[in-house]
């Protein structure tokens, strides 16, 4: 019988807010710790927490943009645990009211679509930074270092429901997802920040099976890369597990990026008794039906309408997600090209691979202005056309991102133009098959690579104007007769 | 009557005059505090010394005629649970004995600007959590009226020195009766305002939604005075009020219901007979007295006891010897914080964490806390529904006369049933004051306490003063033998 | 219900060590105030959406305006150990 995986993701985003979400400290980006501090995040007596506006917004966007359903009427939880990076001992969190619920996030996994199911999104606010001081691990540290700078920057929460059937699913969410906040433009969406961070839920059983199997948590997962192998590791361990009839624990594991395997991480004393309740320092948070309007006009473009419209323009599913990949100006600029050229694949090609690669080898970021969808269009149909090679192309591309050139002229004057005409190019095959016969000879005998030998003799004498694969077409004719 | 037993305003007025210099207010305000000190111990820190330069200040500006406002010059004590910048705020906690705080309450920043002093920080029961003070980690305060009975609590302190006189004023915080309880023990106004009125920002949360902080006075005009300098929306504390207009409650031919839950077991003979004596002169006004039912009433002790730990568990929590407080070292840092916060709260503190934790925890928070809360907001609803009829409340403001020390510590309820007539007014965040009205069989002061509808805290001011110049109370205690 | 108050774990709970003679006292102190909420929980409420704000005020939220507040040393200023402008504790494990 199969045995199927089941994955749920719960991501933490870190929004991009000027001040945090119960104080007005600046969210600073600084390695000198415990400078950005007051009474409220440093969880002093007397402090009080007022939640932020602007992360309010943030997280209704991201709430509208996964389809949840907004809650009108919500409110702030206390999460009770000790630690020494929790500032009041409790987090500020949500329960059973949390601004999003019941959404779904399309994510394109090998070129095809999907679909994850959002179970909730809710706000919170991030710990301070433990650095644990010693032999390096863990468990033999001698003191623990607290900086309290990241104490209280806003956080959403993402929880998927367990319905994540592979790594692949999971590594296709948590891009789309990255891609979606950077396109609302309410995180900075740097995994290697930590702007995102996500636990993996993994649970595995017989397929057919009507209860989910024992789930396990996975922590400590800092790249794509890493919650790709973590989750097919775990999966492959439950697996046998499953198979030789061993009890999976319900714990949480900690992957290893050294050794790639997942272990148990010291398990907390009978299970976590959060004791939540409604956080009586802040009063119920009503999002009215006109604030979430509000909300709903400034939703941009997302990931997946972009995708939408540049499928209709030809283009595959998956260079569609690449495309989306992009920076917003790149999508803006193959569709202007595209609808030139009438050519998306080349157009996509054009834009993602050659302009992209040049402007990054010339560490160029923004296009000069010079640069337009026409003249680009230019080069792509004259090498559609034929009219000028695909290394003429790319020349051409290099002297355009550096001087206001016209691209047909520039290839008229640098003699890029191929020749087309099949007497004059006839003529100088005739030439070439004079002064080589012997190399005719091995050719007839087998040694058939030579005719590329020919051909670039013809392309040499023709200094570069002659088009290849007429070259190599009048050539073999020539030979056979 | 010596200066420190005036009103505010007449203060004013001899100041301006030039009658008086603030200086020399301050420094019969400590004359006072260094007879009285010795046995009330209603101060934890005076300010003397650091705050002598201000009132000289104070007396440059009356001299320019540029006062700051009413209260500029006038001595006032702080609960030692309101921080101010670069003092201890202890809250008479082992945990915090070494904790200065490097900020200031919303209260503090406006009294400041008000050009009010601060005489020093007064004692209380630890975190708030009593009813005599003996909850002190640093030793109880005792009633001005008879040191060997208790002051009341959780601001006994703050009403101490206010009966003593080495305060003009006080600030307390109220979240089951802890302002007007020990201002009944010890004689004098004290004010608990409509919840969210005055800023909680930089008072040390016991229950969030039932703190409020508020003034203890010798007059009602003077908590009119303080509490309309320190109310105002503050937007550091989000259940910090925006003005909002109510139905203002009558002040002639008004009604008022005496409630009934209130006037029976438990309530001391001469607590009731002061209800009925204030009754009488109210009626003698033209006013109409009735009596009313308020059936939940008699749960509110154990909504209280439900909501008040509850929330204070998670209060409570940040004191774990990280950040500030007084550390017991571990091995690791949850025995750190396991031992530090053995060793720095006293038993009353741990025992409410306890409830409250497990009135939280899996499986009891339905039939506790969720009860609780269900119950608080039924009972918000009677409330709100006699108001409907009637324009104030009366009842005694405690069972019975100051109690003697260790007289209730052996028995929790006992002592829990002393803020049997305070709690309901926390519960349903309604203001509540009490004004002493008479003196029991023993000697000592009775007050009765008037609750009026959310929102109505001027009205209600107005109305106590009128009742206030009606029973004429002007007994005054005698401290190592002298009278104020 | 009251007998079942698991002192142990609640104290575990909320962060405090009990030694035995605490343990035994407030088991009783808790059992018997627990019981006194017996009345309170056998009764039968409407279940109502509940405002926790006695006033059932809404949230007025904050505009996202950063300002400083404490320096570094005035957050320090209190730690019971610090080092290197953190403050220090006994190693934590998760
Ligand atoms: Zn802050």
């Amino acid at each position: 019988m199969n045995i199927i995986p089941t994955i749920g993701m719960e991501t933490h985003v870190e929004l991009k807010t000027n001040s945090k979400m119960f104080c007005r400290c600046h969210v600073l980006d600084t390695e000198s710790p415990n400078e950005s501090l007051c009474p409220t995040c440093l969880g002093l007596p007397g402090s009080l927490p007022v939640p932020n506006k602007k992360a309010i917004e943030f997280i209704t966007l991201l709430a509208l943009s996964t389809n949840c359903s907004i809650t009108n009427d919500g409110m702030f939880h206390r999460k009770n645990y000790f630690y020494p990076d929790l500032p009041k001992n409790y987090q500020i969190s949500q329960f059973d009211l949390p601004v999003g619920t019941e959404g779904s996030l399309e994510i394109v996994v090998d070129g095809e679509f999907g679909t994850v199911e959002i179970e909730r999104v809710h706000m919170e606010e991030d710990t301070g930074k433990s650095t644990h001081i010693g032999s390096g691990r863990i468990d033999s540290a001698t003191s623990t270092h607290l900086d309290f700078n990241r104490a209280g920057i806003p956080l959403v929460e993402v929880v998927t429901k367990p319905l994540i059937k592979s790594s692949k699913e999971a590594v296709a969410y948590i891009e789309e997802l990255r891609q979606l906040v950077i396109d609302l433009d309410i995180s900075e969406g740097k995994l290697e920040k930590g702007n995102l961070r996500f636990d993996a839920n993994i649970s595995v059983a017989h397929e057919g099976d009507k209860e989910l199997g024992t789930k396990v948590e996975i922590k400590n997962m800092n790249s794509l890369k890493s919650l790709e192998k973590a989750i097919e590791y775990e999966i492959s361990r439950q697996t046998k597990m499953l198979i030789a009839e061993e009890n999976i624990i319900q714990e949480t594991r900690h992957w290893d990026e050294k050794k790639e395997v997942t272990s148990s991480m010291r398990s907390k004393e009978g299970s976590a008794d959060y004791r939540y309740f409604s956080d009586p320092d802040i009063p119920n948070m009503i999002l009215s039906n006109d604030f979430v309007n509000e909300i709903k006009k400034i939703i941009p473009e997302l990931p997946s309408q972009k995708r939408k419209m540049f499928i209709e323009t030809g283009l595959s599913i998956e260079d569609a997600n690449n495309l989306g990949k992009n920076k917003n100006w790149i999508g803006d600029l193959y569709r202007s090209i595209t609808k030139i050229t009438g050519d998306s694949k080349s157009s996509f090609n054009w834009v993602t691979g050659e302009l992209q690669g040049q402007l990054r080898k010339l560490e160029i970021k923004d296009l000069p202005n010079w640069v337009t969808p026409k003249n680009l269009s230019e080069i792509i149909l004259l090498v559609k056309e034929d009219k000028i090679s695909f290394t003429s192309g790319k020349e051409i591309l290099a002297n355009l991102i550096e001087q206001e050139i016209v691209p047909e002229e520039f290839a008229s004057e640098n003699n890029l133009i191929q020749e087309n005409n099949i007497e004059e190019i006839s003529k100088i095959v005739e030439e070439v098959i004079e002064n080589n016969s012997e190399v005719l000879e091995r050719i007839a005998n087998g040694e058939e690579k030579l005719i590329g030998f020919l051909v670039g003799q013809i392309i040499k004498i023709s200094k570069g104007q002659v088009n290849p694969s007429v070259a190599k077409e009048l050539l073999l004719k020539e030979i056979s007769s | 009557m010596s200066n420190y037993k005036l009103p505010i305003s007449k203060i004013n007025q001899l100041f301006k005059n030039k009658e008086l210099k603030p200086s020399e207010l301050y420094a019969e305000t400590f004359e006072r505090a260094a007879i009285t000190e010795s046995i009330i111990h209603g101060h934890l820190e005076l300010f003397q010394e650091e705050n002598l330069k201000k009132a000289l200040n104070s007396d440059k500006r009356y001299e320019k005629g540029k006062n700051l406002g009413t209260l500029d010059g006038i001595p006032i004590a702080i609960k030692d649970n309101i921080n101010i910048s670069g003092y201890a705020t202890t809250c008479s906690s082992k945990m915090l004995s070494n904790y200065i705080s490097p900020y200031d309450a919303t209260v503090i920043t406006r009294l400041k600007n008000e050009g009010a002093l601060f005489t020093g920080k007064t004692n209380l029961d630890e975190f708030a959590m009593g009813s005599s003070t003996e909850n002190s980690a640093f030793g109880p305060t005792k009633n001005p009226w008879d040191s060997s009975r208790v002051p009341g609590g959780s601001s006994g302190g703050s009403a101490a020195v206010v009966s003593a006189g080495s305060a003009i004023a006080s600030l307390g915080s109220d979240t089951g009766g802890s302002i007007r309880q020990p201002a009944s023990f010890c004689g004098v106004v004290g004010f608990k305002p409509t919840y969210g009125t005055v800023s909680r920002f930089g008072l040390v949360a016991f229950a969030s939604s039932l703190d409020q902080i508020g003034p203890i006075t010798n007059h009602v005009e003077d908590a009119r005075l303080i509490f309309n300098s320190m109310k105002g929306h503050d937007p550091r504390d989000a259940t910090s009020l925006i003005e909002s207009k109510a139905k203002q409650p009558k002040l002639k031919n008004a009604k008022i219901g005496i409630i009934k839950e209130l006037m029976e077991d438990g309530i001391s003979e001469d607590a009731k007979k002061e209800v009925h004596k204030v009754a009488k002169l109210l009626e003698a006004e033209g006013h109409e007295i009735i009596e009313v039912s308020l059936p939940l009433t008699k749960m509110s002790i154990s909504i209280y006891y439900l909501i008040a730990p509850a929330e204070c568990s998670a209060n409570l929590s940040r004191f774990d010897g990280v950040r500030y407080g007084n550390r017991v070292s571990g091995s690791t840092s949850s025995e750190m914080m396991e031992l530090t916060r053995a060793n720095g709260f006293g038993p009353e503190v741990k025992k409410r964490i306890l409830l409250g934790t497990y009135a939280l925890s899996a499986g009891y928070y339905d039939a506790y806390y969720g009860q609780a809360l269900k119950a608080r907001a039924m009972m918000k609803k009677e409330f709100t529904d006699i108001y409907e009829d009637v324009d104030y409340l009366i009842s005694p403001t405690t069972p019975s006369d100051p109690f003697k020390f260790g007289e209730k510590s052996d028995n929790q309820l006992e002592m829990y049933m002393s803020d049997l007539c305070t709690i309901p007014a926390n519960l349903v965040g309604m203001p509540a004051i009490s004004i002493p009205t008479g003196l029991s069989s023993q000697g000592l002061p009775l007050s009765v306490q008037i609750m009026s509808p959310s929102n109505t805290d001027n009205t209600l001011l107005d109305f106590s003063e009128s009742l206030e110049s009606l029973v004429a109370f002007t007994e005054e205690p005698v401290i190592n033998g002298v009278v104020s | 219900m009251a007998d079942k108050i698991d002192i142990k774990n609640v104290a575990k709970l909320a962060s405090i060590k009990l030694n035995q003679e605490e343990e035994d006292r407030l088991k009783n102190d808790l059992s018997m105030i627990i019981e006194h909420f017996d009345a309170l929980s056998k009764m039968d409420l409407p279940d109502d959406k509940i405002s926790i704000h006695p006033l059932g005020m809404s949230l007025n939220l904050a505009e996202d305006i950063a300002s400083k507040s404490l320096t570094h040393k005035e957050a320090l200023s209190n730690a019971p150990e610090s080092k290197d402008g953190q403050f220090v504790v006994p190693p934590s494990l998760d």
